[in-house]
């Protein structure tokens, strides 16, 4: 289980406005998955137990050369609105 | 404040954001292109699709290692990405892809030279490759996000807290500018946001170890406008420590229309940035034989550039300093002394007459109304004795004012120097019936009356007539 506290932090940092029902929801459910996380590290990982490792490779780097992406539309048309070729959103509130 | 001043010390960190000049972005392919129109450069990456993936830019990895290289730093040869949570509209992901644990090197330094003439060297904590931001144009019906920047690669150099007063904040920022510039690196032109600058500043009386609560001015974009905003800054913290009202941990930036610095944000506490390593990216590796690779096409820096004018220009030590402390300066020397033939009368009239007025009229060389062949011509010109290094002076003011060549200026005011020896010895004749008196003290033997003569001639010329004719001719007429 979370606080209600924790809860309510996480949900300002995703600004996310939660009802007290939610709230305590989401101490439940973000709790499980925080004791799911704890399960795991208790798993033996080291070689010889049977659990595979996968060694991270290095970085593939790119060329640097332009490519231009040729359908601009589509990731524009995702946006709610749109003015003269911007993304249009609610004014920007300071609230830190 | 002065006396305050004494009181309490400063204490200043710098952190630099440099746009890496690449010609893509730095997980995606789209151009790194300033000024383009809006969301022309975005693509699935950069605008944050669900399912898109990053791809890492080589050469702008090439880049912050060379400035790695030039900053003295230890390379990590396996650093990591991280992603920095937080949400702005800017950020179409959520996250920014940025280094934290390990960042690809630190424990850097910077040597610059204070205008007392002493060198002092800073240390560099790291420095990390990280995203660019969109750029959110506030509308009066809400926000316009543009995302040609979003993904734009960038290093962000961060200072050890060793500078203790705007000065020496000044000259770290010029000198890495100018590190820089040389690698390119990164172009340093600051209107266009490609080299940012944020302060951390806080004071403590002197003696105390302990650092005072640090406020963090954001977003200056002018040399000037940092060393302004950082004695604003510590003169009120001490005002503030002197009155015991506590400092708060703020964000605060330059307002140069009224000339002091202004609250952008209460900083209650650290931000919750929850940076974890990106997931989506492997570690970053640099082998010592890709390092080596990199130090074989570094281009030249600073310190070998002073070197070189020493050599090749047969300049003092200090005059190559003072001529090397930027990129633009160099070239614009170099290019002088390709037209005048002459690498110590460029060197003076660059260090001293331009330098100087720049100065005064708070320019830097690009700003400079006199280019590098204009000052090269008027050196050819005193070489040439068609005018003298005085009259060069009235006729460099000239150019400095209006940017006109001197060859114009000297025709149009009548300067050129008398060389004519019947010009001059007309001259002189008159010089002579003038002072019976001085003419027979100096056949008497007072010859240091050579020097009223010649001075007299000089006047009658209106200082035209070239000095070393004068001084010969003189004598001739005299003995
Ligand atoms: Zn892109």
């Amino acid at each position: 289980m979370l606080t209600k506290e924790e809860v309510l932090k996480i949900a300002r940092l995703a600004r996310l406005e939660l009802t007290d029902d939610e709230v305590s929801f989401y101490q439940n459910r973000l709790g499980r998955v925080l004791d799911y996380m704890t399960e795991l590290k208790g798993i033996e990982t080291r070689e010889g137990t049977g659990v595979r490792h996968v060694p991270l490779d290095s970085e593939k780097f790119r060329n640097d050369e332009v490519v231009t992406f040729p359908d601009k539309e589509a990731l524009l048309q995702n946006a709610p609105a749109l003015e003269e070729g911007g993304f249009l959103l609610p004014a920007i509130m300071e609230t830190e | 404040m002065s006396d305050l001043r004494e009181k309490y010390e400063a204490v200043i960190g710098l952190e630099v954001h440099a746009q890496l000049l690449t010609k893509s972005k730095m997980f995606c392919a789209c151009a790194n292109q300033y000024g383009a129109e809006i969301n022309t450069n975005i693509c699935p990456v950069c605008t944050g699709q669900p399912g898109a993936l990053p791809t890492v830019n080589q050469r702008a990895v090439e880049l912050g290692i060379r400035a790695a290289i030039a900053l003295d730093c230890q390379i990590r040869s396996e650093s990591i990405f991280a992603r920095k949570n937080y949400f702005y509209p800017d950020l179409p992901k959520g996250y920014q892809i940025s280094q934290y644990e390990k960042p690809y090197c630190e424990h850097g330094k910077i040597t610059v030279r204070l205008k007392s003439g002493e060198e002092k060297t800073f240390g560099i904590t790291r420095i990390h490759f990280e995203e660019d931001a969109g750029k959110n144009v506030h509308a009066s019906h809400g926000t316009v996000v543009n995302l040609n920047r979003a993904g734009v690669p960038l290093i962000e150099i961060v200072s050890e807290p060793d500078m203790r007063n705007s000065h020496e904040a000044g000259q770290y920022l010029r000198a890495l500018h100018s590190i820089l510039r040389y690698g390119d690196i990164c172009d340093g032109n600051m209107e266009q946001g490609n080299f940012r600058c944020d302060a951390n500043i806080s004071v403590r009386k002197r003696g105390e170890t302990k650092f005072g609560t640090k406020v963090e001015l954001k977003n200056i974009n002018s040399f000037r406008f940092v060393e302004k905003a950082i004695d604003y800054e510590i003169d009120r913290q001490i005002d503030m420590v002197e009155k015991n009202e506590p400092i708060r941990q703020q964000t605060r930036t330059w307002n140069s229309a009224k000339n002091i610095t202004e609250l952008m944000r209460e900083k209650e506490s650290a931000h919750d940035y929850r940076y974890f390593p990106e997931p989506d990216l492997s570690p970053l590796v640099i082998s010592s034989a890709w390092l080596e690779d990199i130090k074989k096409v570094m281009p030249e820096m600073p310190v070998q550039v002073r070197e070189r004018f020493q050599k090749e220009y047969g300049l003092s030590d200090y005059d190559a300093g003072v001529l090397t402390a930027s990129k633009d300066l160099a070239l614009y020397y170099q290019e002088a002394v390709k037209v005048s033939n002459n690498s110590k009368a460029s060197a003076n009239w660059v260090a001293n007459e331009l330098l100087g007025r720049l100065n005064a009229a708070g320019k830097e060389i690009d700003q400079s109304p006199v280019k590098s062949d204009q000052l090269g011509d008027l050196i050819i010109r005193i070489d040439k004795s068609e005018i003298s290094g005085k009259i060069a002076k009235t006729v460099f003011e000239e150019m400095f004012a209006t940017g006109r060549n001197p060859g114009d200026i000297i025709k149009e005011k009548g300067l050129v120097q008398i060389s004519d020896t019947g010009a001059i010895e007309a001259a002189i004749d008159k010089v002579i019936a003038a002072n019976p008196t001085q003419v027979a003290d100096y056949k008497a033997g007072k010859v240091k009356l050579l020097a009223f003569f010649v001075g007299q001639v000089m006047k009658e010329t209106k200082g035209q007539a070239n000095p070393g004719m004068v001084n010969e001719l003189v004598k001739k007429k005299l003995d």
